[in-house]
């Protein structure tokens, strides 16, 4: 049985569709990415799954029960637009939150101990979190996010805001969650972030999912069809090149997708001909080319953002 | 509902306000004002007869001049015999206040007087010398027209009006609607500004949530209505926490302040083994009917029905608004029954059984304000009361529905403050 499984969802906000028809599911002790342009659905979805706001029609279950205020309590959530009360207390808040989560006074200061101590952050206890830096409330924040000890973790856009420091540490927290055979899902619009992570992916555009699977699975069944060239001298051959998708280009770099069955070492040749070349290599496509060519380039909302 | 959800959330909303700075000096400070101001009244009324004016008379008749000296020694002094000239000199090198010339003409005819005076004594000064005046002129008129002593006498008359109110049960009691009207205003003051300090409250807890960003962890947790449950229940409970806190200061003020009042004024020399007459010359307030406990136990429920009322639409109002500032066109339709409600009252609180006191009592955006006036002045029949208090529960339904679907919605909305064409969509939602 899956951990979350997500049936037919549907919810609309007056005349805009935000969430058509989507199914996927999120499988036990492995780390699961949704991925998708902002505006995409993915965090109405996630809402849903924290019964935060209601479905119009379809079904989510968690460990098999239906989203309810008990299901809440199994999940710990990291929304993307997040804080914390800044004239409260570290140590009281944190409490407080847990409460909210069921566990008991007793058990919340416990936890909350065990976590301080782990972040290096016990002498915060009785700071307001306006007197910490953000970067420190930020880990205060990840505290609140797991500190019931759940069994299931979702993370909205959780890089987003990050400095470098607390978003290495964010990585091995989740990395090590799932070593421990928690269930995590998180979504994204930075695809290089899946890539590293993901166990799984569920690709969103405009309120559906338009791929969802394994992520070794999904990149195999695109094939060995991109070529990655560095090279030194004039680019304009890459110009020439017919029905193929240049990702990633710059003076002496080029990521190119063969869409038709053209031969790739016909590129090499006209690249020859045209440059010095340092290296050839023919890869499976990035997940920023799959989500592309499953999408159309055409039916992409806010496809700057995510190329960038 | 899940009950202990909504506890957990009134124990953070009341214990971080009441440790909060501001809470404790407000709690503070009413108190210490309100004693301040006995304390000044009382100091005022002490001294207020030590301070003297001096009126010159000059009476060209030389028949009243008399009259005036007699009736108040340390006022009028008989200048009769000096010039003019040398009472203005006195007014100007302030030996005297001022001074009146009397001629024939103001006895035989209605003609004005004119009081010469350098400016102090104000308002006080000027309606009793106007009175005084009166009443010499009237005697010296009388006199000259030979009425007989009789007739004298009669205009000598004057009538008070003592009320006293029958009650149903049949005992007449001493009637106080003076004092009750003015407590009536006052109650009602105190629920309008009451509602909209704690529904502030409300509505800037509920903004706070939203720009700290905290209101998602929080919703991942916690129904929205029971947040908004728990957030009315907290506030209030911070109300009547500081109500509970003035209302006994003020009743040991209340109680401290007559002995204290009365020992500093029976050491004033000329009221000393006087006990009676200092005991009327009281302020007014320091001399209070008792208040019915029954009136404290309206108050209490008018207070919390229209706190009820208004806290659930003050909630609303902040979810819809994206930060403090643009809380105020939202505002609109909350203050604008609270300050009708207001105006009102200041028509009440004189006619509280017109037809307007009665049928704004009962409409339950009034109520709190316009009934809680009219029950400290008035007999409000039970039938009254009772449809008001039955009126304002309906209603508080009716808000709290709308409130909840307000709310709901606009927490989780950020970026812009919503217009009203906004919430209706999200009530119809």
């Amino acid at each position: 049985m899956p951990t979350i499984e997500v049936h037919n969802l549907s919810k609309h906000f007056g005349k805009t569709k935000a969430v058509q028809n989507v199914s996927f599911n999120v499988e036990k002790g492995r780390i699961t990415g949704l991925l998708g342009p902002n505006g995409a659905g993915k965090t109405t979805t996630i809402r849903m799954i924290n019964y935060i706001i209601p479905q119009d029609s379809g079904n989510i279950t968690i460990n098999g029960l239906p989203v309810s205020a008990k299901t809440q309590k199994m999940i710990g959530y990291m929304p993307e637009e997040r804080g914390l009360y800044k004239k409260m207390k570290v140590g009281e808040q944190l409490v407080y939150l847990s409460q909210l989560k069921g566990l008991s006074k007793e058990k919340a200061r416990e936890q909350i101990k065990y976590w301080l101590n782990r972040f290096d952050a016990y002498d915060w206890h009785s700071k307001t979190v306006g007197e910490l830096s953000k970067g420190m409330s930020q880990k205060i924040q990840f505290i609140a996010t797991i500190v019931h000890n759940p069994d299931i973790y979702i993370f909205d856009e959780p890089f987003s805001g990050l400095d470098p420091i607390n978003s290495e540490l964010l990585k091995e927290i989740i990395i090590e969650l799932r070593g421990k055979g928690k269930t995590v899902l998180f979504s994204t619009h930075r695809m290089e972030q899946v890539e590293q992570m993901c166990d799984d992916i569920c690709l969103f555009n405009n309120g559906k999912v338009v791929l969802t699977g394994n992520l070794r699975q999904v990149k195999k069944d695109f094939g060995k069809n991109t070529v990655l060239i560095e090279f030194e001298g004039n680019a304009e051959f890459l110009d020439e090149l017919k029905n193929v998708r240049i990702n990633n280009r710059s003076t002496n770099f080029a990521e190119i997708r063969i869409l038709d069955d053209m031969n790739p070492q016909d590129i090499l040749i006209k690249a020859m001909q045209n440059a010095e070349i340092h290296k050839f290599q023919l890869v499976e496509p990035s997940l920023n080319e799959i989500f592309i060519s499953t999408v159309g380039e055409d039916n992409i909302k806010n496809k700057k953002e995510l190329l960038a | 509902m899940n009950w202990r959800q909504i506890f957990l959330v009134l124990k953070r909303e009341y214990l971080t306000r009441v440790k909060s700075k501001g809470f404790i000096w407000a709690t503070i400070l009413v108190p210490v004002g309100f004693a301040a101001f006995i304390g000044i009244v009382v100091f005022i009324s002490v001294w207020e007869s030590d301070v003297s004016f001096e009126i010159g008379i000059l009476d060209e008749t030389s028949q009243v001049a008399e009259s005036l000296v007699e009736m108040n020694a340390a006022r009028y002094l008989n200048y009769s015999e000096m010039p003019v000239d040398s009472l203005r000199a006195m007014v100007q090198r302030e030996q005297i206040t001022g001074y009146i010339v009397i001629t024939e003409e103001n006895i035989t005819e209605n003609r004005s007087l004119e009081l010469i005076y350098s400016g102090s004594g104000g308002i006080q000064l000027l309606t009793s010398l106007q009175a005084d005046i009166r009443e010499v002129i009237r005697e010296e008129r009388l006199r000259r027209a030979e009425v007989s002593p009789e007739i004298q006498a009669i205009y000598d008359t004057r009538i008070a009006l003592d009320s006293r109110r029958l009650t149903r049960e049949g005992l007449d009691v001493d009637d106080d609607t003076l004092f009750f009207s003015i407590v009536g205003m006052l109650m009602g003051i105190i629920i309008f500004v009451a509602i909209f300090s704690y529904g502030g409250y409300i509505t800037r807890g509920v903004i706070e949530e939203k720009t700290n960003r905290i209101i998602e962890v929080i919703a991942s947790s916690v129904k929205p209505i029971e947040l908004l449950t728990g957030k009315m229940a907290g506030v209030g409970a911070l109300a009547i926490t500081q109500f509970s806190i003035w209302i006994l200061a003020f009743l040991g003020l209340s109680s401290l302040a007559g002995p204290v009042a009365m020992s500093l004024m029976s050491q004033q020399p000329q009221l000393e083994g006087d006990l009676a007459e200092a005991q009327a010359e009281l302020p007014f307030f320091l001399d209070m009917p008792a208040i019915e406990t029954s009136l404290i136990i309206f108050f209490v429920i008018f207070f919390l029905l229209g706190y009820l009322l208004y806290s659930s639409l003050f909630a609303a109002i902040g979810s819809a608004a994206d930060s403090d500032t643009d809380t105020q066109q939202l505002m609109l339709p909350i203050t604008a029954p609270i300050m009708i409600a207001y105006f009102i009252m200041l028509h009440t609180w004189r006619s509280p059984d017109s037809v307007l006191s009665v049928v704004s009592s009962m409409i339950p955006f009034f109520s709190p304000i316009l009934m809680i006036t009219r029950i400290a002045i008035t007999e409000v029949p039970i039938w009254q009361i009772s449809l008001a208090i039955f009126l304002m529960l309906v209603t508080f339904a009716g808000t709290m529905w709308l409130s909840a679907k307000i709310y709901k919605v606009g927490i989780l909305s950020y970026g812009n403050s919503a217009s009203f064409k906004d919430l209706l969509k999200w009530v119809k939602q």
